[in-house]
């Protein structure tokens, strides 16, 4: 296999790994792993938003190319993470084709671990346990879940607001409040604080917050400060976005 | 024990949101209880919850490790949605409707209190991870010197 083909793998896979939400530390190890594995020597440099690998042959040192892929979205997908970690892990003993890795690479988006509604019903359940977790009664709970399904459901249809980022999260938490204040004023008497906190804790960047932290301390100083600039950007667009609903009950009902 | 249930099902939850693998999610759940039993009790005993989170955050993360090892995932399969429920989503919206009252003076309590438990979590996870880290690259180095 020629220099190319190899650094295409280990981009690939650099790249669903750091978009599914890994520390940079495993995406670099990740793609160095790979490299080595095909005696090619490589050097890569990760940021949140970007990866950087340039290498050569080790018995022919001539050949040396370099890749640089631009990262844009994110989501969380752990499933993959896992997936990947141990395919780059079998390569040091069991080598794999040009063409079987990249099929394996393309097949895992199209390998959903859980079923749209499954999501839909966990989301609610998050809800309903952290609605009764922070001491509120069970229709409480029920009225978050059901809050909740709402917002993920919506979120995941609605993609106007994703156009401009930490936008969606505030637009989603302010729709979360209006839509508490509407049912404790017209349909029955709920705990508004418990209900807003439970169905807001879905849109939470606990991926953002952990990784940050991890990243700091294997010495990524630079992914750390964005990970945590971006969680901090996240959870100030939610608070803007319940402190709106939350003036908008204070002065018109 | 209903806190502990609760505690499971926010943390099993959010680890299916994150799309993790069927087997594994038990093992999610079963972390996020034990690290709020861990809260529930620092907090009963001391009654102070940014104690209680560094405990909850460092025992979160200790299992989160150990099981990483056990089962070969990567640590933040279980560290991640097991540390949903101990973070500080009360006070973080306290502090907000504090400042929507104009009462700055309890919005500067509450907030500081926030950000003291999100600091606490960070510095368990810290505490632990590194622990673990230095574990792993001395193991790593003895065996390149044989």
């Amino acid at each position: 296999m020629d220099v190319k083909e190899v650094l295409e793998i280990a981009m690939l896979s650099g790249e669903i790994l750091l978009t599914n939400g890994s520390e940079t530390y495993r995406v670099e190890d990740t793609v160095e792993r790979i490299c080595d594995a095909y005696d090619i020597e490589s050097e890569c440099f990760v940021i949140p938003t970007g990866i950087f690998l340039s290498g050569c042959s080790k018995n022919n040192g001539k050949e040396s190319i370099s890749l640089v892929k631009r990262i844009k979205g994110r989501t969380i997908n752990l499933h993959k993470i896992e997936m990947i970690n141990t395919f780059s892990r079998n390569l040091k003993n069991k080598k794999v084709s040009y063409d079987d890795a990249m099929k394996f690479l393309e097949s895992l988006d199209s390998t959903p671990t859980f079923s749209y509604y499954e999501k839909l019903i966990a989301a609610g359940i998050t809800s309903f346990a952290f609605a009764m977790l922070f001491g509120s009664s069970a229709i409480n709970g029920v009225v978050a879940a059901l809050i909740s399904i709402l917002i993920y459901f919506a979120e995941d249809k609605i993609t106007v607001f994703n156009l401009l980022p930490f936008f969606s999260e505030f637009v989603w938490s302010l729709v979360t409040g209006i839509l508490a204040i509407l049912i404790n004023k017209y349909i029955l008497p709920i705990d508004i604080d418990t209900v807003i906190i439970g169905s807001i804790i879905v849109l939470f960047p606990g991926i953002a917050i952990t990784n940050g932290i991890r990243d700091a301390l294997y010495g990524d100083t630079l992914s750390s400060q964005v990970r945590l600039t971006e969680a901090l950007y996240t959870v100030t667009a939610i608070g803007i976005g319940v402190g709106i609903s939350l003036l908008l009950m204070k002065y018109w009902m | 024990m209903k806190g502990v249930i609760l505690a499971f099902l926010g943390s099993f939850c959010p680890a299916l949101l994150f799309n993790i693998e069927k087997n594994k999610l038990i093992w999610a759940g079963i972390c996020g209880a034990a690290g709020w039993t861990a809260y529930e009790s620092i907090y009963s005993i001391s009654g102070n919850k940014i104690y209680a989170a560094f405990i909850a955050s460092a025992v979160i993360s200790l299992i989160s490790e150990i099981m990483a090892k056990l089962l070969k995932t990567p640590a933040t399969v279980f560290n991640v949605p097991s540390l949903f429920p101990i973070v500080p989503g009360v006070s973080a919206y306290n502090t907000i409707l504090h400042i929507i009252e104009n009462n700055l003076a309890a919005a500067a309590y509450k907030g500081i209190e926030t950000l003291g438990i999100a600091g606490a979590i960070a510095f368990g996870i810290i505490f632990v991870s590194t622990i673990f880290r230095y574990i792993n690259t001395r193991k790593r180095r003895e065996t390149n010197e044989n």
